[in-house]
């Protein structure tokens, strides 16, 4: 047989004749093959996982806070549901709330796929269906799509099969919005979950395309530093502003700048994901970024208000909507180049360059909508270096000068109202006293806390530009804001989790800790390193993307270095792992169902249910989105949750409106099946929860210790696990936890070094029988220890039921 | 006597049931009256002193304290009952009528709010509001409005000044 499994051959005298035979054989044999080893819910349909869904409701169950207690979403309405209260269609609060979940799930999962599918149909028409996909040296590409579609795409093309299934349920989940329908929370509670899983297929097929394809590093754990923070910025040269998330267009704009000598001269930075992106471009064969990134969304109106920006690119997701008007204040350009924010500007996609150029240094348009991405890649740069030395000589000015800010701050009457509409409260007003005295010190310190939404200034009678003041007393702070970020290394290879897999499910290795989500945070930037910091030091995986990956780079030690210098990019306990971009979030979720996969040979082709079984009971990864505020968050979140990944997210995802908790103290919701024989196994009450808020980040680090703790824990691991619970409540709660008793199984699981004193503590206080000449447990805990034992909550995965 | 119910301003509406604006005395009054009343502090108490030693003194007064965040650290050795939970946990708990407490002696018929974020408060206490019949009183510097009683948006020290008359009256 010919080696050339497709191809076209023109036959002499029939020369519009294709023979594809290869093709089709190869397509049987795979067919085959496939159906082979396929699972029993290739692409799921809004019911398949269904039982799956609601077994893990009923141990977590819904805990609903509104943001509003009434219901516009018809013309019957406006409905008040307050207190439980039925709408006109027969809808109540708690339903109506579990309503609005999946819709901030299904519109955070829009925004993937729907930039999925842009990347994907972009680099085809670039590529060619048959690029392969090359994300580094593994073999199972693409964990999330194999394991819910049951496909396993190994070009471009195949990707497009499986965008088209998620494309399909997510318009099935949107219709379930309607009113009337579904009136069950429960249920809508399942079509989250859903919506969830298939979020993570969206951001896979995203980030596949583009390492793929934009020369990305892939599983490289020497993936470059590049520059991060405002202060970082050189502002003597033309700067050039990209913001939001999709990189097609900037890696257009690097092109041509290099091919045109320009790299040097332009300073390119950019904010939220594109930025992350940008600096994982062409990235694969060594080399050193020169792109800058700025920071999160948290300093996008900070960085145009600065005034420093010459022009701005925006493309899609967080974006500010009022990007434009900020912008035309300052005499800045702005280019559109997606159809997800076009902001009302003339379309010129088909006009020639030095038109476009002309309009918008002229002033005669404050910006253009570009949709042609070669086009945008040259008129971006070009303009850049006209628009500079205009904006220069014109001297535009932006921040108020020292004095005016000492007057604005003298106008301030203290009334309130910039505190009230501050959704961080933020004390404002002491800060504008101090400032009148020349004390800047107290803006300095609101400006880490400050996420530069601009509400203060839209409350403030005296009509005080707020943020500006901010900005301007906070200059020396934000001159200082300069550290690393390590470019997105992308997936965890198939050899990483050969060598790392038998650690995390026995917890030698104490848990995956995923730092992920935005920028939303409770109090300040700092919290975040301070516990990436801890959880290093205490051997746990960090794994981190966006704009988390972004803040964690801004913080040095005494040596002034960062956690990205300090910690390695391996797959290894103590290790600091940037993935990538928000859609490499899929390579998280992608890790434990690689575990599943080579390290404990479980087929995943189409097989979600068993997969996210054997997570859920044997890997201890907990996720983080501290300053989680958009949609995308809550449905990376849920899609984590339905493979039994719980997520914490800081006091601002409250406003999620419902979290999944567990009760520790209903027994009967903690136990599995044992596989051997069916019978019933206790589990310690861990994970406590799949989404809940926390606190504090003092709060938190305990908390994340203990729900690392897996039934699947060998002694050794139960051991470690439990001495870093004990260790960090001590450490920032100041007492032993009050549970921890409940994850002994026997002595073994005992810290050494504490092993007395905690045998003691357990016979006193928990009435535990303890054989003291042995020093031995003789009765008291609730489950064994029993290493070979095969949790699961599938009755159907027992022996002998099938 | 601190007026707390004059400044009852919303930022945003969460529907049409609002917390009624309360004073000190009469918040005191109706927490004496409760079979078992619940102070649940958070974490803003941990570096405002001011606030911390009012946590404490209600808690001396026999007021059981749930310890939110890592607001613990501010009762250990202060001869109060306070006890460490997460308080979306504990929201969750305190609509399950077979809960037992902190203390494994039943549940609680009056919640007290101390010490919380703003907007944070406000979303736990929308889940109480609309999904239980639990009493909350949340003696804040700002307006609850999602509470069934609340002190309105006060300046610091009026807020401190009305904690005092809060306690004199337990
Ligand atoms: S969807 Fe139902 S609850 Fe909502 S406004 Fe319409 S009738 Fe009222
Ligand atoms: S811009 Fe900053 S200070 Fe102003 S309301 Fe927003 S977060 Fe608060
Ligand atoms: S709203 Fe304006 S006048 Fe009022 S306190 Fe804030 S800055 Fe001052």
């Amino acid at each position: 047989m010919s080696k050339i499994s497709t191809g076209h051959f023109s036959i002499e005298d029939l020369e519009n004749v294709q023979i594809t035979i290869g093709k089709i054989v190869g397509a049987i044999e795979e067919k085959v093959a496939e159906e082979i080893d396929m699972g029993p819910t290739p692409k799921p349909s809004v019911s398949a996982l269904r039982d799956w869904d609601h077994q893990l409701l009923t141990r977590y169950q819904p805990v609903y806070t509104p943001q509003c207690d009434q219901c516009c979403y018809c013309t019957f309405g406006k409905c008040d549901l307050g207190g439980n209260k039925e709408g006109a269609c027969g809808i109540n609060l708690a339903a109506h709330q579990s309503r609005e979940f999946l819709l901030r799930v299904i519109t955070g999962a829009a925004a993937h796929s729907g930039h999925g599918r842009h990347l994907l149909h972009y680099l085809i028409e670039r590529h060619g269906r048959d690029h392969p996909l090359d994300v580094g040296p593994s073999n199972l590409l693409a964990p999330n799509v194999q394991m819910v579609t049951g496909i396993k795409p190994k070009t471009l093309g195949d990707l497009e099969a499986a965008i088209e299934y998620v494309e399909e349920q997510l318009t099935q989940l949107l219709a379930t919005v309607h009113m009337g329908q579904e009136g069950a929370a429960i249920d809508f509670e399942s079509k989250a979950m859903h919506g969830g899983m298939l979020d993570h297929v969206g951001m896979e097929i995203s980030d596949l395309a583009q390492m793929s394809c934009m020369g990305m590093p892939k599983s490289d754990p020497e993936a470059p530093l590049a520059e991060i923070g405002m202060g970082c910025i050189d502002a003597t040269k033309p700067m050039l502003l990209v913001i939001g998330h999709n990189v097609a267009g900037v890696a257009n704009m690097i092109d041509y700048m290099h091919e045109n000598d320009l790299s040097d001269k332009i300073e390119l930075g950019g904010l939220c994901c594109t930025a992350i992106d940008m600096i994982r471009y062409q990235m694969d064969k060594g080399g050193q970024p020169y792109a800058k990134v700025v920071g999160t969304l948290a300093k996008e109106l900070k960085m145009i208000r600065s005034g420093i920006p010459d022009v701005i690119v925006v493309d899609e997701q967080c974006v500010r909507a009022d990007v434009l008007d900020e912008a035309k204040r300052l005499s800045i350009p702005v280019i559109t180049c997606n159809e997800k924010i076009m902001y009302g500007l003339r379309n010129r996609s088909k006009d020639k360059a030095d038109n476009i150029i002309e309009d918008l240094v002229s002033g005669k348009e404050a910006g253009a909508l570009i949709l042609d991405l070669d086009l945008l890649g040259e008129v971006a740069p070009r303009l850049v270096m006209k628009v500079a030395p205009l904006r220069k000589e014109k001297g535009i000015k932006a921040l108020p000068s020292d004095e005016e800010l000492t007057a604005l701050a003298g106008k301030c009457v203290h009334c309130g109202a910039c505190e009230l509409v501050c959704p961080n409260n933020l004390p404002i007003m002491d800060a504008m006293k101090a400032c009148v005295e020349g004390d800047l010190t107290k803006f300095e310190s609101l400006h880490d806390h400050c996420v530069a939404c601009g509400r203060c200034d839209q409350a403030c009678p005296k009509d005080i530009p707020v943020l500006d003041v901010i900005e301007k007393a906070s200059q020396k702070a934000i001159s200082q804001e300069k550290g690393l970020i390590r470019s997105g290394r992308g997936q965890i290879s198939d050899p990483e989790i050969r060598q790392e897999g038998v650690n995390l499910v026995m917890g030698t290795t104490p848990g995956i800790i995923a730092l992920v989500g935005c920028s939303n945070y409770p109090e300040g930037t700092k919290d975040l390193y301070k516990l990436a910091e801890e959880m290093l030091k205490r051997n746990y995986i960090m794994l981190t993307s966006g704009c988390s990956a972004m803040d964690l780079g801004m913080y040095k030690d005494e040596d002034g270095k960062t956690l990205y210098e300090r910690y390695p990019a391996k797959f290894l306990g103590g290790n600091l792992i940037n993935v990538g971009s928000c859609v490499s979030n899929s390579h998280i979720t992608g890790t434990a169902i690689k575990v599943a996969a080579i390290f404990a040979q479980r087929n995943i082709t189409g097989n979600y249910e068993e997969i996210a079984d054997y997570i859920m009971n044997r890997i201890g990864a907990v996720g983080v989105a501290w300053g989680a505020y958009s949609q995308k968050a809550g449905s990376i979140a849920t899609g984590c949750n339905r493979l039994g990944i719980p997520v914490v997210v800081g006091p601002h995802g409250s406003k999620y409106r419902r979290a999944l908790i567990g009760k520790p103290y209903e027994e009967e919701h903690w136990k599995l099946y044992d596989a051997r024989n069916g019978e019933d196994l206790p589990i310690p009450a861990s994970p406590e929860f799949l989404l809940t808020t926390v606190e504090t980040v003092e709060e938190l680090m305990p908390m994340l210790a203990k729900n690392c703790i897996r039934p699947s824990d060998n002694n050794m691991g139960r051991m470690i696990k439990l001495t870093h619970y004990i260790e960090l409540s001590q450490k920032y709660l100041g007492q032993m936890p009050d549970d921890w008793h409940r994850f002994v199984r026997t002595e073994t699981d005992l810290p050494l070094a504490k092993r007395e004193e905690l045998l003691k503590i357990l016979e006193k206080d928990h009435g535990w029988e303890i054989d003291w000449k042995r020093k031995k447990i003789l009765s008291g805990p609730r489950m064994k220890s029993d290493v070979s034992a095969q949790p699961t909550n599938l009755k159907r995965l027992c022996k002998g039921e099938c | 006597m601190v007026d707390t119910t004059k400044n009852t301003l919303m930022y945003t509406t969460w529907g049409t049931k609002t917390a009624k604006p309360v004073n000190p005395n009469v918040a005191a009054k109706l927490i004496s009256k409760a079979k078992k009343p619940l102070l649940v502090a958070g974490a803003e108490i941990v570096d405002n002193e001011q606030l911390a030693q009012r946590a404490i003194a209600i808690g001396k007064k026999g007021v059981q304290i749930a310890a939110t965040g890592h607001a613990i650290t501010v009762f250990h050795g202060k001869g109060v009952n306070a006890k460490y939970i997460n308080i979306h946990a504990l929201a969750h708990y305190l609509g399950d009528k077979n809960w037992k407490g902190l203390d494994g002696q039943g549940s609680y018929d009056m919640i007290v709010f101390l010490g919380h974020k703003k907007y944070y408060l406000d979303q736990v206490l929308s889940g109480f509001k609309n999904f239980s019949d639990l009493k909350t009183i949340a003696i804040e510097r700002h307006f609850m409005q999602n509470a069934t009683l609340s002190f309105g948006n006060l300046r610091p020290d009026v807020h401190i000044e009305a904690l005092d008359e809060f306690i004199e009256n337990l």
